[in-house]
C-alpha cells in the first residue's frame, strides 16, 4: 500500500514520461550547438579568416561567414545561432523536461522546428548563392537537425520502465 | 544597346551604357481533462505508472480517439500509439527524414549543375570563350606582401583620383565600404584593370568562381588575357565589392551581347564621376575614382593568363610593375575607406606611403 502511494506520487509529479536518453541527448546536442555557435560568433567579431577550416574546392568557411548572407536584419547569423542554441539549452535542461508546463513543450518543439527550417534556408544559401560550404556551419546544421529529431522522439511517451529521472 | 567595338586611342574606353499535440502532459492516456486526471491520480487512478502497465500505452490523441469508440479507427489508434511508444526514433525519423531529403535534393541539384553563380555564367556556353581559371592562376592573385612592397607605386601607373572627403563613405547594406566596378568583357582596358583589382581585393577577402576570358579579338589590344567578375562571388569582412560586367566579348548583330546592367545607383555614380561613360569605371567608397585603365594593356600582349600570373610575384617584371603597382594604389585607396583595416595591409610600408599620398 505504501508502495502504491509512492508510485502515485511519482506519477503525479511526472507529467510526461520522457525517455532518459532523449533528455540527455537533447541537452548534449544543445550544449554542442552553444559551443559551435560561440566559436563562430567569436571569430565573426575577431578575425573571420582565422576559422579552423580547410579551403579546398567548395569548402571555404571564410567565404561563407563573411558573405552578405552572413547577416540577417543587421544581426550576424552566428549570433542568431548562438541565441537559438542558448534557448534550446534552456528548454532541454532537466527542469524544463519536468516542468509539465505545456508552453515549455510547445516552445521546445517550435524552436527545434525553426532550427531545422533555418538549416534548409542556410544550406540553400551556401550551395546556390555563395557557392561554398562552411564545415563549422555544417556541424551546426547537423546538430540542429539531430536535435529536432530527438525533441520529436522525446514527445512520444515512454513506457514505464524508461522514465526519466525523478524530480526532486 | 550597342557598344563601341573599335577606335579606342587612349587608356579609357568609350562606350554607350546599356547597358501537443495537445501536449500529452495535458491529458493522460484515456483522454480525461487535466482536472479529472488529477482527481484520478489522487485516487490512485490510471495515470500512475502501475496503472499504465495494465493498459496499452497510448498518446493523448490516441487515447481520445479510442475513448468509448468501437470504430475501426478507434481500435487502430491505440495500436499506432503503442508503435510510437515502442519506436520513438522511427517516429521522429519521418520529419527528420523529410529535412534530410530536402538537403539531399539540393546537394544533388548543385552537383548536377543546378542554378549556381558559376552555372549561370556563360562560361558554360561555347560562344564567350570564358573558361575556368586554373588553380595556379587563382593562387597567384594573392601576391606576397614583400613583392607588393618592392613594387610600390611606379610612375608608369596612373593613380586613382581623389574625389574629396566631404561626403560620407558609400557603404553597403552590411555597413562595409562599397567598391563599384563597371566594365565589359570585350574591353581591353577592363582586361588590364581587372588583374590589378583582383590582386588588390585578394588582400581584403576571397574570390570564388572567377573565370578566365579575354578582350574582343576585333578591338585594339586584341585577345588580352584576363579574368571576369561575371558570375563570381567575393566575400570580405572589410569591403563590399559590387562588380558589373556589361557585355561579353562576343558580337551578336554587330553589338556585344549584354551581360549585366548597372543599377540606377551605379549608373548615377558613373554619371557623376565619369560623364563620358568610359570603362572600366572604379569607385572606391565614393572617395576615389578610376576611369580607364591605370596602365597600358600593351604590357599583357601576347601573354597567356598563366604567364601573366607567373610574373606577378617577380617585382622586376613589367607585368608586376603594372599590375602590382596598380593593385597597390587601389589597395591604399581601399584602406583609406576601411579605417586602415586590416592593419596588416594598411601598415605595410608601400601601402602606408601611398595611402598618405592619396589623402583621405
Amino acid at each position: 500500500m505504501t508502495m502504491a502511494v509512492a508510485a502515485t506520487a511519482r506519477a503525479t509529479t511526472h507529467p510526461r514520461r520522457v525517455r532518459t536518453w532523449a533528455m540527455a541527448a537533447a541537452l548534449a546536442l544543445s550544449l554542442a550547438a552553444v559551443g559551435i555557435a560561440s566559436y563562430l560568433t567569436l571569430t565573426h567579431y575577431s578575425d573571420p579568416a582565422a576559422l579552423a577550416c580547410p579551403d579546398t574546392g567548395i569548402v571555404n568557411c571564410t567565404l561563407v561567414t563573411t558573405s552578405s548572407w552572413s547577416v540577417m536584419l543587421g544581426i550576424p547569423v552566428a549570433v542568431l545561432g548562438l541565441v537559438w542554441a542558448a534557448v534550446m539549452t534552456a528548454l532541454t535542461v532537466p527542469w524544463a523536461w519536468r516542468s509539465g508546463r505545456p508552453w515549455v513543450d510547445r516552445a521546445r518543439l517550435a524552436a527545434s522546428g525553426a532550427g531545422a527550417a533555418m538549416v534548409l534556408y542556410l544550406v540553400y544559401v551556401e550551395l546556390f548563392r555563395i557557392g561554398a560550404i562552411c564545415v563549422w556551419c555544417t556541424a551546426m546544421h547537423v546538430t540542429a537537425v539531430c536535435l529536432f529529431g530527438v525533441v520529436l522522439a522525446a514527445r512520444v511517451p515512454a513506457p514505464p520502465g524508461d522514465l526519466g529521472p525523478s524530480p526532486g | 544597346m550597342s557598344k563601341a567595338t573599335t577606335g579606342s586611342s587612349r587608356q579609357v574606353r568609350p562606350t554607350t551604357k546599356n547597358q501537443s499535440t495537445k501536449s500529452a502532459t495535458k491529458r493522460p492516456p484515456g483522454g480525461s481533462p487535466p482536472g479529472a486526471a488529477a482527481k484520478k491520480r489522487a485516487a490512485g487512478g490510471h495515470a500512475t505508472a502501475t496503472a499504465a502497465t495494465k493498459r496499452p500505452p497510448a498518446s493523448s490523441r490516441g487515447g481520445r480517439q479510442a475513448q468509448g469508440s468501437g470504430t475501426a479507427s478507434g481500435r487502430r489508434a491505440p495500436a499506432r500509439a503503442s508503435f510510437r511508444s515502442r519506436h520513438p526514433v522511427l517516429t521522429a525519423l519521418v520529419p527528420v527524414g523529410l529535412v534530410v531529403a530536402v538537403i539531399a535534393t539540393m546537394v544533388l541539384l548543385k552537383a548536377t549543375g543546378g542554378s549556381s553563380p558559376t552555372a549561370s555564367h556563360p562560361a558554360s556556353s561555347a560562344n564567350t570563350g570564358a573558361t575556368a581559371l586554373p588553380a595556379s592562376v587563382l593562387a597567384s592573385l594573392s601576391v606576397p606582401a614583400a613583392t607588393l612592397d618592392a613594387v610600390g607605386s611606379p610612375a608608369s601607373v596612373v593613380p586613382p583620383t581623389t574625389i574629396g572627403g566631404s561626403g560620407a563613405i558609400m557603404r553597403g547594406a552590411d555597413g562595409k565600404p562599397v567598391v563599384t566596378y563597371i566594365g565589359a568583357e570585350y574591353c581591353p582596358y577592363c582586361a588590364a584593370e581587372r588583374w590589378a583589382l583582383a590582386v588588390a581585393l585578394s588582400r581584403f577577402g576571397t574570390f570564388s568562381h572567377l573565370s578566365g576570358t579575354h578582350s574582343a579579338s576585333a578591338d585594339v589590344y586584341p585577345d588580352t588575357q584576363t579574368l571576369s567578375f561575371y558570375g563570381s562571388s567575393y566575400s570580405s569582412p572589410y569591403v563590399d565589392f559590387q562588380p558589373v560586367e556589361e557585355a561579353t566579348n562576343q558580337q551578336v548583330g554587330g553589338t556585344y551581347e549584354n551581360l549585366q546592367t548597372p543599377t540606377s545607383a551605379q549608373s548615377a555614380l558613373m554619371s557623376t564621376y565619369d560623364a563620358a561613360g568610359n570603362i572600366p569605371f572604379l569607385d572606391i567608397g565614393n572617395r576615389y575614382v578610376i576611369t580607364g585603365a591605370s596602365y597600358s594593356p600593351q604590357v599583357l600582349q601576347g601573354l597567356s593568363r598563366q604567364q601573366i600570373a607567373a610574373q606577378l610575384s617577380d617585382p622586376s617584371s613589367p607585368v608586376a610593375q603594372a599590375i602590382d603597382g596598380t593593385a597597390n594604389d587601389i589597395t591604399a585607396a581601399i584602406t583609406n575607406v576601411t579605417g586602415s583595416q586590416p592593419s596588416s595591409v594598411a601598415n605595410s610600408p608601400a601601402i602606408a606611403a601611398i595611402a598618405k599620398k592619396l589623402g583621405a
